[in-house]
């Protein structure tokens, strides 16, 4: 995009990315876990982004963009509040994401359908995801973006998001299978004769 | 038909839309005759469907007007010189006037900025680790000799700028060792410096070509990314960051020594 004069780059900006605040706000929550958190987020989040809003191509996803910047700033946020400078190496991380893949051989009942009212149990589960884990689910399921959206909002290959959404949607099975068992809402399931 | 199991992995393309129309039929036929395969794809979709239908929440009610407050702050900011222009700019707006701009049109093959922007974003979205975390200029530069490093490395205080030391390591840029380090300033803004040996003639054509204080910068723009890079005898050194390009520059200009 060219450069904008400043009334015309305020318009464009509340028309494309301010209406994206419910999306962002989710997601925040979601990676934060707290309604402060996720509002201070998602306010440093527009403020990146109205500051190179020069760099965003308009007719592209705009979501996408919002949620790579948000993401970056949720991970730099998350090393200043660890005094950590220092991050797993990739190999080691996924070894550690194996562990927390484990389980969800599951059985053969019947599943419960899924719908609305399962968005606590559905919430809940998500939270006891590693967060790299949690992040795929939360860009590709809920937010709906492509793998190769995905994979430049967290910053890492699309193999890499692949096989994490994957673990992640594992785990969440086994998650919410247990939840499903507990309540009773499995069912055996009725084979043909 | 697939005679063997397909990796989950691939059960999961096909839940996505994500298989080449034969492979997709070929696994079709699979799942139509393997219970377990079928069974794996029902549990996919599951999960799938369960998240996709998850409530959203409503944002708090005053998030809108914080947000909007922001952008006037960012307005206002807009219209005045940032503190660290106030700072920097009046001895430079009299060199500035005086430097050669030379403006270039064409990117050659070897595309140093292009990896010094990857290593920058890779930092900043923390796939990029740091060996050692320090604030102090003189340690990393001690750091930098122990590694092995066979250049002299020279860590800037930024602080009168209002950017602090985070820490460094020994990295590989384009195949060629050299010295990374990091800062971190208001706003969560981040800073980084590579040094490595070369030239200035490594560079692809292209950007912006400055002079200031005897000393030739380069300036390139990558992805939203503002590149400076400078020699001090036979070490190259690049200041990479996200933040107004002029506010790089000066940075550059500010620390840049004539060797």
């Amino acid at each position: 995009m060219t450069a904008l004069d400043p009334e015309r780059k305020r318009a464009l900006f509340e028309a494309t990315a301010l209406p994206l605040t419910t999306a962002l706000y989710n997601t925040a929550l979601r990676l934060t876990g707290a309604s402060a958190d996720a509002s201070d987020l998602v306010q440093e989040t527009f403020l990146r982004a109205y500051r190179t809003f020069e760099n965003f191509s308009l007719g592209t996803n705009c979501k996408a963009w919002l949620l790579t910047i948000l993401y970056s700033v949720h991970i730099n946020q998350r090393k200043r509040a660890q005094h950590a400078a220092i991050s797993l190496p990739p190999e080691e991380l996924d070894a550690l994401l194996d562990q927390d893949a484990a389980g969800g051989a599951g059985g053969d009942e019947r599943l419960p359908e899924l719908d609305e009212r399962w968005g606590p149990e559905v919430d809940s589960a998500l939270k006891e995801l590693a967060e790299p884990l949690r992040a795929a689910i939360l860009l590709v399921d809920i937010e709906q973006l492509s793998y190769e959206e995905a994979a430049v909002a967290l910053g890492w290959p699309v193999g890499t998001l692949r096989s994490r959404l994957f673990r992640a949607r594992k785990r969440l099975f086994a998650t919410l299978e247990g939840y499903a068992r507990a309540t009773g809402y499995l069912r055996k399931a009725v084979r043909p004769e | 038909m697939t005679r063997h199991h397909p990796l989950g992995e691939e059960i999961q393309d096909f839940a996505d839309g994500r298989l080449t129309p034969a492979r997709r039929e070929d696994l079709e036929a699979h799942l139509a005759t393997c219970p377990q395969c079928a069974r794996e794809l029902e549990r996919l979709r599951w999960v799938k469907e369960g998240t996709a239908r998850l409530p959203m929440h409503e944002p708090p009610p005053d998030l809108p007007a914080r947000v909007a407050q922001a952008l006037d702050r960012e307005d206002r900011r807009g219209s005045h010189a940032s503190p660290l222009r106030r700072y920097l700019l009046p001895a430079a707006g009299v060199l500035a006037a005086a430097a050669a701009v030379v403006i270039l049109v064409s990117r050659g093959p070897r595309d140093l900025p292009s990896a010094v922007g990857r290593d920058f974003a890779a930092y900043n979205r923390a796939a990029l680790a740091l060996d050692t975390a320090s604030g102090d200029g003189p340690a990393l530069e001690r750091y930098f000799t122990r590694r092995g490093l066979a250049f002299r490395t020279r860590v800037f205080d930024l602080g009168m700028m209002g950017y602090g030391l985070v820490g460094a390591r020994v990295h590989q840029l384009d195949g060629r060792p050299s010295a990374l380090f990091a800062y971190r300033g208001g706003d969560d803004r981040t800073l980084v410096c590579l040094m490595f040996e070369g030239s200035l003639d490594e560079l692809p054509q292209g950007g912006e070509a400055r002079e200031h204080n005897g000393i030739e910068f380069r300036i390139f723009k990558e992805h939203g990314l503002t590149l400076v890079f400078w020699m001090e005898g036979s070490v190259v050194c690049a200041l990479v960051s996200d933040i107004p390009r002029e506010d790089v520059v000066q940075l550059a200009y500010a620390k840049a020594v004539k060797v």
